[in-house]
């Protein structure tokens, strides 16, 4: 049990690079949402 | 590694006869490529406006050999030589009979591309790769498109009934992660190529003969986007297959989860269906409420999605932290970036991220209208098909290739292999960024260069169409690569052994239940979805059909 939350931890970069994966998605989704509001 | 008991079983080579087979699908896949990339090439050197094309040929006669060249074609037959490999490799040598299917099925394929191509090159089928009616293509160009449908369901049974033994040969046991993708991927198919079946044979065919004077266009383009859709993750899976069973063990690390691969392509396989609607956000004719709810099911492909790439950067950060790494990326430095057999669909895997959440803007029902038609949706797929996943099956073909053939991969092709994916990631980012960004300002896709009468809008776009074009001669370039290392894999590389490269799963993942490969649930799920998302719709059109359309021919 000890040596698998040793593993969980581990993961810190795959939780923040899925997340800057996240936010790249929201903001190119954000970007292009305010293009639609401004023409249509 | 490979287990003992596999290599008692005799399964880490794929059998010389099964290698054949998939080895004469290969040979047809990248026959395609470089025809199809040709053709890619003459296209953007005429939307650039500096280039006429000679001897009469049609820029829409060489934007169809493009489009069903490679994303018909080189897609079909790579996919079905990989799998056939990857069946063989994991679940043992195919039987005689099964194997024939196999070779049956391949040349009813070819027939029919033949057939196709010979229409398509006599200029009587430039109706592009959707081959959408109310253009009209030659009767033979349709049979050709049936009898490779047709083929690769004559494959797909030889692959169903080498899984269907082995489940029987290993009762209670999950079969082999690699196997299981592949049965998913064929059913996914065998299940989506019903509705082009049903289009080609029954109202397209009918229509070019002459038999019916007119077509139901709203049915055929609805019909042809059930496929449309699936096509697209019939792409993708087997990327996946790489990325997921494969990748880990070239880095020397482990797949992260059994179970999270298996429910994330079986979330594939129930959300990659009923999502067609989101081709036709526009198609007048189909309730609104039916494209948010098929806009609600594709957006449900983010979660498989995010579970892969998480999936990903998890295998590469244990692995990296084994070999020493430190802080919160040090782990990306300790990828083994020498090897093109990593580094190449690494290149396809980063394209995913901006790929994806284009996909994400193209199907937010409404918000569809900004890019609709425009060439944004032709960089789209570049980026998906043409990057992601095209990268992933040159990586691969970097083990595959030499394993089939008994060769090796050497360390001057293999870095040639890298300086080709480093080609392959400008061309394409110069390429496909021109083509998002003239499409926001309104550039259309498939059209022919023109000047518009001189409108102001259309000189804009100029600029950017001279940009697609020196992307996409870098692109040409890359093609040129790929074909020296695969012809020196195939002819004249080193004789050796090269391994087929098949994961273990870490020691920290818990064991994959059961129902995870419950086919009874998992097909009544899917197919209740698909009649759920199409049966009220289709009916609608049935009874409310607009007119027929007569065929066109513009060119």
């Amino acid at each position: 049990m000890s040596k698998k939350k040793e593993k969980d931890s581990d993961l810190k970069g795959t939780l923040y690079s899925v997340g800057l994966v996240g936010i790249f998605i929201l903001v190119t989704w954000f970007m292009a949402f305010y293009l639609f509001i401004d023409r249509f | 590694m490979t287990t003992i008991k596999e290599k008692a079983l005799g399964f880490t080579i794929v059998d010389r006869r099964d290698g054949k087979l998939a080895l004469a699908n290969m040979y047809v896949a990248f026959i395609a490529l470089f025809i199809g990339g040709l053709c890619g090439l003459l296209q953007v050197l005429v939307r650039s406006g500096k280039f006429t094309l000679p001897w009469g040929i049609g820029y829409y006669q060489v934007l169809t050999v493009h489009g069903v060249l490679l994303g018909l074609i080189l897609t079909t037959y790579f996919i079905l030589g990989f799998q056939i490999a990857a069946m063989s490799r994991t679940s043992g040598t195919f039987t005689d009979k099964q194997r024939l299917l196999g070779w049956i099925g391949f040349w009813v394929m070819t027939i029919g591309t033949v057939a196709a191509a010979t229409m398509v090159l006599l200029n009587e089928a430039s109706v592009l790769y959707t081959f959408y009616a109310p253009l009209q293509a030659h009767w033979i160009f349709y049979v050709g498109m049936a009898l490779v449908v047709v083929g690769s369901w004559i494959v797909g049974i030889a692959l169903f009934m080498k899984y269907i033994e082995w489940r029987k040969a290993n009762p209670g046991q999950p079969s082999p992660l690699l196997s299981f993708m592949v049965v998913v991927n064929m059913a996914m198919w065998q299940i989506c190529t019903l509705g082009v079946a049903v289009e080609v044979v029954f109202q397209l065919i009918p229509w070019s003969l002459g038999w019916v004077d007119k077509v139901d266009v709203l049915l055929s383009r609805t019909l042809f986007w059930y496929f449309g859709h699936p096509l697209v993750y019939f792409w993708l899976l087997p990327a996946y297959m790489v990325w997921y069973v494969v990748i880990p063990k070239i880095i020397g690390g482990k797949i992260f989860s059994d179970a999270l691969a298996r429910l994330s392509f079986m979330l594939f396989l129930l959300f990659s269906i009923p999502v067609g609607f989101h081709h036709q956000l526009t198609e007048p004719g189909i309730q609104s409420f039916w494209k948010f709810l098929q806009v609600v099911l594709t957006m449900m492909v983010v979660i498989p999605s995010l579970l892969t790439a998480f999936s990903m950067f998890a295998s590469f950060e244990l692995r990296g932290r084994q070999l020493g790494a430190k802080g919160l990326f040090g782990w990306f430095k300790k990828l083994p970036w020498n090897d093109a057999r990593f580094t190449v669909p690494f290149i396809g895997m980063a394209a995913f991220v901006p790929a994806g959440a284009g996909g994400i803007i193209n199907a937010s029902h409404q918000m569809n209208q900004l890019i609709h038609n425009t060439i944004w949706v032709t960089g789209h797929f570049h980026l998906t098909v043409a990057t992601t996943v095209v990268l992933t099956f040159f990586g691969a073909s970097y083990w595959l290739l030499p394993h089939l053939t008994g060769r090796v991969l050497t360390k001057q092709m293999n870095k040639l292999a890298i300086i080709q994916g480093i080609v392959w990631a400008v061309g394409m980012t110069i390429m496909s960024a021109a083509m998002h960004i003239v499409g926001l300002m309104g550039a259309p896709r498939r059209s022919d260069f023109s000047t518009y009468g001189g409108a102001a809008q259309a000189t804009d776009w100029i600029p950017y169409q001279i940009a697609q074009a020196v992307g996409g001669t870098i692109l040409f370039v890359g093609i040129i690569l790929i074909l020296y290392i695969v012809v020196n894999l195939l002819f004249f590389a080193p004789k050796g052994e090269t391994e087929f490269p098949i994961g273990e799963v870490s020691e920290h993942a818990e064991k994959s239940p059961m129902w995870l490969e419950n086919w009874k649930i998992w097909l009544t799920i899917c197919i209740a979805l698909i009649l759920f998302a199409y049966t009220v719709p289709v009916i609608e059109m049935i009874q409310n059909a607009p007119p027929g359309s007569k065929g066109y021919k513009f060119w």
